[in-house]
């Protein structure tokens, strides 16, 4: 009996000290983020540059913070969707900070990704949970890793993507008109840039198509069908539909510009609603969903 | 083989820029029309959109609910609901009609560019734009035997066409075969599903420990049901022999709800603490020992779980669920009643019936690494009315197997428990075809994003007695970097007898 308390006073030991740990983290990048609203009214390069600073801190410690949850799970650390949100803030940032090393003096885009990090991170901390759950019977399946990981993956390019279409939907009109030059972007650049937004998608979308391919064969295997048609399947499909009319519309010359853009937003919001709003409408119509062990 | 492509385009279609002559009927034209609008990306577009409009009802309004329940439900469409079958989106004519035309569309598409790139030979451009220029010390005629050297030899291109300006070469995997390949993929892919749609057919069994059940599946596949109204049976029986229920010790969480609290605990003014109660049983896993019986004989057996079902002759066995019945004795009367766990059971001389929850049994994984068996209980409540008019649910105590507990001077015993398996089971054609063709689409799909393509042009022009190569990279998919492509080609220039350039690369 002393030996099980020990390990119930450690656990809780372990569990206030990873939930401080996380608000700390939701700090700094909340830090970071407040770093880069300032840089959007200042336009001082050197203030993008220690919000980049700031985030890498952050993200360092989000990495030890995810893999302390794998070892006090003892397994992937995205079972309950406490676990999703901060794994998707991570995912997110870490993303971002990949990817922006190769622009030059453009920050822009990082303010609309830790915007929606800070606010994954808060929604974790004052809504759901933190409790470290074992893994329930349908989860315990070699597609869990496999099917999540890539499903986050995606949702994080996907996140960076719009967060790039976002910039230059913003910018294009005043750099237009000669003005906003010191965002590290010029007119003629700028689709340059924008070219970022559909590499990005380009490299969600087979990872998107596997979550979905994965999802289906383990429901498969779980439940005895494919496809039911549960609410969280058919928002992935909608995401990859959406996603999938982008990388079409790339292709048709008058579909390129605003219209694309348009897609690849509507893509990152069908994204979100399969990620989070899918619970909240399952929840507000009472359709049950075969996924709420997500919630 | 081209000829007989020829012929199937053209008995659908005029080509580009062909109008159909003033003898042709009106049913030519009108496939001409389709085929022509049914070949365009910009369809593909509309259709998948529409897709997606179906799929977004689909998550909206129940499906698979009875109207009757929606209209009772305070549902506010239905009107709309009953006009287009809202509650059943996915096997309504327009999702389906919808559906096909998407299939007609990939498959049209499919074959259009797989006309374009056997028949047609897709044509190499002629024009380029320069992507870069790099002045070269020696005579442009030498000049020429290096570069294509370099280019064959060290860079792996490929001649694609020689012509009077410039010289075309490749490297990579064709993007436009794997987009080929893909889509031919989907099209594939959708004959699985229309597999599935036509000759699928699924059931569930309850199985009690030792009573064996003779697989009769319910109902035919959609195809079957024209012609009869029940699925052939199979020919074999299954049977369980014992159902294993395992959880795993789990201490409860005591962790604030209001935020002020959750704030609190981040300062450090409170911590987070765990109990150990009767709430810490984690299910670890349910499993059933199963056989299948033919002619009386075990032909087959397998103790399944979720995510590991049993597959016998095409019938796939799946662990859904399980359901606890209860014997509850009340007072010293010999005649049990019987009530499954969550339903509600009339005890003579209560006033609000009882309910049981929770039926706990099987072998418990301790978090200090030991195991033992439970001791079978469940939870006893009601719901009892509260001052202000509501109703509230009453815990009323633990009941353990051969144990009881008073309710209002009435002993409730628990003399007895069962435990029957629920298994679904399902026969699906379509799925081995769904499987592979699916993989073989991801693959696809992957090396067609993620891989590298490029199609490179080059000349060799001479001017005021310095040769110049001028380039133009193409790429397509992700790895494909063109920078990279002519720093690369740049160092094999300059570290063979081309060097040293005298001017720096100028893009």
């Amino acid at each position: 009996m002393d030996l099980l308390q020990d390990i119930v006073s450690r656990n809780a030991f372990l569990l206030t000290f990873e939930v401080r740990l996380f608000w700390l983290v939701a700090f700094i990048y909340g830090t970071g983020c407040f770093f880069l609203l300032l840089y959007i009214i200042f336009r001082s390069g050197h203030l993008g540059k220690a919000s980049h600073a700031i985030l890498w801190t952050g993200i360092t410690l989000h990495t030890g913070l995810i893999i302390l949850r794998t070892f006090e799970g003892g397994r992937a650390p995205f079972q309950t969707l406490y676990e999703s949100l901060s794994w998707f803030a991570w995912s997110a940032t870490i993303t971002y900070l990949f990817v922006s090393r190769r622009w030059k003096d453009v920050y822009l885009p990082g303010f609309f990704v830790t915007l929606i990090s800070v606010g994954a991170c808060m929604y974790a901390l004052l809504s759901r949970s933190p409790d470290v759950k074992p893994l329930s019977p349908p989860l315990q399946s070699y597609w869990f890793e496999w099917h999540v990981t890539l499903a986050f993956l995606s949702y994080a390019v996907f996140v960076v993507s719009f967060a790039v279409e976002m910039s230059c939907l913003i910018l294009k009109p005043f750099l237009k008109r000669g003005m906003a030059q010191d965002f590290g972007l010029s007119l003629d650049g700028l689709d340059e840039f924008r070219g970022t937004a559909v590499r990005l998608v380009l490299f969600g979308f087979p990872l998107l198509t596997f979550c979905i391919f994965s999802g289906a064969a383990w429901a498969n295997e779980a439940w005895g069908r494919y496809w039911s048609w549960d609410p969280k399947e058919t928002w992935s499909l909608i995401t990859w539909t959406v996603f999938a009319v982008y990388l079409h519309s790339m292709a048709i010359p008058s579909m390129r510009g605003l219209p694309a853009s348009l897609f690849n937003i509507l893509g990152f919001i069908c994204m979100m609603m399969t990620f989070l709003g899918v619970n909240w409408l399952a929840k507000l119509l009472g359709i049950p969903s075969l996924h709420v062990y997500a919630v | 083989m081209k000829a007989f492509l020829e012929k199937i385009r053209h008995s659908f279609s005029y080509p580009k820029g062909e109008t159909p002559s003033s003898n042709s009927s009106g049913f030519r034209e009108f496939t001409g029309w389709a085929y022509r609008k049914l070949s365009s990306i910009r369809t593909s577009i509309y259709i998948l959109l529409g897709m997606a409009l179906f799929y977004l009802l689909g998550t909206v309004f129940p499906q698979g609910a009875n109207i009757d329940d929606y209209v009772q439900a305070g549902g506010r469409f239905v009107f709309a609901v009953r006009l287009f079958n809202l509650l059943d989106v996915f096997s309504g004519i327009p999702f389906l009609f919808l559906a096909f035309l998407l299939f007609l569309n990939i498959a049209i598409c499919t074959y259009e560019r797989f006309f374009h790139l056997l028949v047609q030979k897709m044509p190499v451009p002629r024009d380029f734009t320069p992507t870069a220029t790099i002045p070269l010390t020696m005579d442009a005629h030498v000049a020429q035997g290096e570069i294509w050297n370099i280019l064959r030899e060290r860079l792996n291109f490929r001649l694609l066409s020689k012509g009077q300006e410039w010289t075309v070469m490749e490297r990579g995997l064709s993007y436009r075969w794997l987009t080929w390949l893909y889509h031919a993929g989907i099209v594939v892919c959708f004959m699985g599903f229309l597999i599935t749609y036509l000759f699928a057919v699924e059931d569930v069994v309850t199985l009690y420990p030792g009573k064996p059940v003779e697989i009769t599946p319910s109902s035919p596949g959609r195809l079957e049901g024209l012609w009869r109204d029940r699925h052939p049976k199979p020919g074999f029986s299954i049977i369980l022999d014992e159902f294993i229920t395992e959880y795993v010790q789990h201490p409860s969480i005591d962790y604030p709800r209001d935020r002020v609290s959750r704030l609190a605990i981040a300062l450090g003014w409170r911590d987070v603490t765990y109990t150990i109660n009767e709430k810490s049983f984690f299910p670890k896993d349910w499993k059933s020992r199963l056989r299948i019986l033919k002619n009386g004989l075990t032909v087959y057996e397998k103790t399944i779980e979720v995510n590991d079902p049993l597959v016998y002759e095409g019938y796939t066995f799946y662990q859904m669920a399980f359901e606890q019945r209860l014997r509850i004795g009340v007072d010293n009367n010999p005649i049990l009643l019987e009530v499954k766990t969550g339903d509600e059971l009339i005890v003579p001389g209560l006033t609000t019936p009882l309910r049981f929850t929770n039926l706990i049994t099987g072998t418990l994984y301790r978090l200090d690494g030991g195991t033992e068996g439970i001791t079978p209980f469940v939870t006893v409540k009601r719901t009892v009315k509260d001052e202000g008019g509501g109703k509230r649910t009453e815990k009323l105590g633990i009941l353990e197997l051969g144990g009881s507990i008073t309710v209002d001077g009435k002993k409730i015993t628990l003399a007895d428990i069962e435990e029957a398996s629920i298994l679904s089971y399902r026969y699906d054609p379509g799925v081995g075809i769904l499987w592979w063709t699916g993989l073989f689409v991801f693959l696809v799909i992957t090396i067609r994003c993620f891989g590298g393509w490029y199609m490179l042009a080059y000349r060799i022009e001479e001017s005021d007695g310095i040769a110049y190569l001028t380039l133009s990279i193409q790429t397509r998919g992700l790895i494909a970097d063109r920078t990279k492509m002519t720093e690369r080609l740049v160092y094999y220039i300059t570290s063979s007898e081309l060097k040293p350039t005298p001017l720096p690369p100028s893009s």
